[in-house]
């Protein structure tokens, strides 16, 4: 790996700790780092090495996933044979854990008023459901549904190369969420250990800017569960990141989940916000 | 009219069964020849590029954001009781509120009451519940104080939780016996406590003053007799010990009983199955009267499997050793008086009446149909051979909720589920968020 790039990532962590208090500083940042992991991966190209797939997974998780705490809105809009069935809006906060390098999350429910108030907290396969009504802290498995179609784990913020090895298998040219083509590259993504949400990930990444375009998740059994497009890119804390996923059922394709992100904010995200014991007093701003 | 459990002043409905009932036969048809019908309207999906034109024209909600939680109830229903006693009907319309609001950055103010209208034949009752009413005082980000009433849960089974200390006497209308229904539906205790968390942990210290010595019955009463009727204090720790496994541990001291000592802990086993347990000891007297003080043990045991169709199962065991034994239970029914008191201190406490019981829960969400969720809890006393089913089919509407309710017991006279006059009951129960 090319000496700047090695330190680039080496030295994620130790700048999340520094987090810069200035958002134009964080996003002026958050900007270089995309864009060195850009060019890298760019000279590689061009003296024709051929490009480590787990670098150009990083670069994409860093398109995906601020680099800072952060926290946005997440709203679910599910569709059943072409009728809107289910409307979900969540609010996240996203810290990375300062070991791993994986994202721990804390997830509100905003919205439908039935589900206002509770929590999901999210910490590696640590799932912890807690219910305002009840005061009851309740932990749950990731196999267990929360929000239909979307599994727990696709609407955390998550890294995919700390959890899955990745192969390069090729290079095509793939209709993009915007039905544009795109030059791509396709990744063959492995999970290093048994408890992640998806076995199997192959995952497409804009050769140019390495940005993730399209991605296919499949079971331990090796079933198709669900496709996502990732699409309607727009300058989000400093970087063009994607503010919508299509999920589609991998069973029914009539099954189609739109999820939106918005209102990204770079803010601080307290350890203790992170803790099951807190979970009975958080509230947010 | 409305039961009332001897010496406890909690107002039982009759039916007091659960939420919901099974999808019939009559709706499963006519639900598969709506879906039948809504396939064949229904557009021909060819590629993802109609699912990404169909993602095209979602439109953003508009969402509220609300300090304020209020729903309101209203159920009508029948119970069928065994000869001698008549059927009745019953019905109830309830008022929630939960007020969760930051006066500022540091300070937060939450309070929770509920009012339940309950009808018997035609005869009414009021009774409100005052279920929590704090401040709490956010000193740093890892240290919190809260005082006023508080509705302190712990535990992490579903259908007996014997580190729940502070569920002793907070029932004061109990409207169905979904264990998510008692814990929500109950009176907070009147405390200050203290919280520091780090990272992997917590502590937390309670004192919780005796405030009144006698359970008030009026309709508008705090009945802090009810919640605060001794002093205690509680101190709870959580640890991380491995990854993914970060036990509680608890102390309870309680005027004029020994401490008791907890224990709650759960793991992942795999990606569908959590188990759990949890454990509460220490001497104290059997809820007989006169009975010795000595060591008791309880505990619930138990895991959750949830399978790829979103349907959980839960399977618990339930051990009360300060409850009686076969024999014991056996005698106690020979003389009436004291077989009802004993019931009524037991439901008192929300404990177990025998030593062991077991508990099967369902929960599948979106059975079958979008929205459709149903529920089926089944006890069996594992002393007397009883049992009690509860079955709900709930349909949601984006802000309504319309349910069936289904609940029924059996047993022999004198044990847990045939004793009492009532075989089975049906609920239809409506719901609407504001």
């Amino acid at each position: 790996m090319n000496k700047a790039m090695q330190q680039s990532w080496a030295t994620m962590p130790a700048t999340s700790e520094r987090a810069a208090n200035n958002t134009g500083q964080r996003s002026l940042k958050a900007l270089c780092r995309v864009l060195s992991a850009s060019v890298v991966l760019a000279c590689c190209a061009s003296v024709g090495a051929a490009p480590n797939a787990q670098q150009i997974l990083s670069a994409s998780d860093a398109i995906r996933n601020p680099e800072q705490p952060f926290g946005l809105t997440s709203t679910l809009i599910e569709y059943r044979n072409g009728k809107q069935v289910e409307t979900s809006t969540l609010a996240v906060y996203a810290r990375a854990d300062s070991q791993s390098g994986q994202f721990r999350n804390l997830i509100r429910f905003v919205a439908p008023q039935r589900d206002a108030g509770k929590l999901l907290l999210k910490n590696g396969n640590d799932l912890w459901l807690y219910d305002p009504s009840s005061k009851a802290s309740i932990r749950i498995s990731p196999q267990q549904r929360l929000l239909g179609q979307a599994a727990n784990g696709d609407v955390v913020t998550v890294n995919l190369a700390v959890d899955y090895a990745a192969n390069l298998v090729g290079e095509e040219t793939i209709a993009d969420g915007e039905r544009q083509n795109r030059d791509t590259y396709l990744l063959k993504l492995n999970a290093k250990t048994p408890d992640v949400t998806y076995h199997r990930i192959d995952y497409w990444i804009d050769r140019n800017n390495n940005q993730p375009v399209k991605a296919k998740f499949y079971s331990s059994s090796d079933h198709l569960l669900k496709t996502a497009y990732y699409r309607r890119f727009q300058k989000q804390l400093g970087v063009s990141r994607p503010t919508e996923t299509v999920i589609i059922d991998g069973l029914d394709p009539q099954w189609v989940t739109v999820l939106r992100s918005s209102d990204f904010a770079f803010r601080d995200v307290p350890e203790s916000w992170l803790q099951r014991d807190f979970l009975p007093r958080f509230k947010a701003e | 009219m409305v039961h009332w459990h001897g010496v406890s002043n909690t107002r039982v409905m009759l039916p007091a069964f659960g939420r919901d009932a099974q999808a019939q036969k009559q709706s499963s048809l006519a639900g598969m020849v709506a879906v039948f019908i809504a396939l064949l309207a229904s557009p021909c999906w060819a590629s993802d590029a109609d699912a990404l034109s169909l993602a095209d024209q979602a439109a953003q909600p508009v969402v509220a954001r609300s300090d304020w939680q209020i729903f309101t109830e209203g159920m009508l229903g029948h119970v069928n009781q065994r000869a001698p006693w008549d059927d009745i009907r019953i019905s109830r319309a309830s008022v929630d509120m939960l007020l969760d609001t930051a006066i500022n950055p540091e300070w937060r103010f939450t309070l929770a009451n509920r009012v339940d209208w309950l009808g018997q034949n035609g005869r009414y009752e009021v009774v409100n519940t005052f279920k929590e009413g704090y401040v709490s005082w956010q000193a740093s980000p890892n240290a919190a104080l809260d005082l006023g009433r508080i509705n302190l849960r712990s535990g992490v089974a579903l259908g007996y939780n014997p580190t729940d200390y502070f569920k002793v006497g907070a029932l004061r209308s109990v409207v169905s016996i979904a264990p998510s229904s008692l814990r929500e539906n109950r009176l907070g205790v009147g405390m200050l406590r203290g919280q520091w968390v780090w990272e992997g942990g917590a502590v937390n210290a309670v004192f919780a003053p005796k405030l009144a010595d006698q359970r008030q019955s009026a309709a508008f009463s705090p009945d802090w007799g009810a919640s605060n009727s001794v002093s205690r204090y509680l101190l709870t720790s959580s640890v991380q010990l491995l990854p993914g496994f970060a036990p509680q541990f608890l102390l309870l001291g309680e005027q004029g009983q020994s401490p008791q000592v907890g224990i709650n802990a759960s793991i992942l086993a795999g990606d569908a199955l959590t188990l759990y347990a949890e454990y509460s000891g220490g001497r104290s007297a059997a809820l007989l009267p006169a009975a010795p003080v000595s060591w008791h043990s309880r505990l619930a045991a138990g895991g959750t499997y949830t399978f790829t169709n979103n349907l959980s199962l839960s399977l618990e065991y339930h051990y009360d050793g300060a409850a009686l034994n076969q024999s014991q239970w056996r005698d106690l029914w020979r003389n009436p008086a004291d077989y009802w008191a004993y019931r009524s201190a037991v439901f008192n406490a929300q404990s177990l009446p025998t030593q062991h019981a077991a508990m099967s829960f369902i929960t599948w969400r979106d059975a079958g149909f979008k929205a459709l969720d149903l529920n089926w809890m089944l006890r069996r006393d594992l002393v007397d051979q009883s049992w009690q089913s509860w079955l709900e089919a709930r349909y949601h509407f984006e802000r309504m909720d319309w349910a069936l309710q289904w609940q029924y017991q059996n047993g022999a006279p004198g044990s847990q589920y045939g004793a009492l006059p009532q075989r089975h009951s049906v609920q239809a129960v409506v719901k609407y968020f504001f």
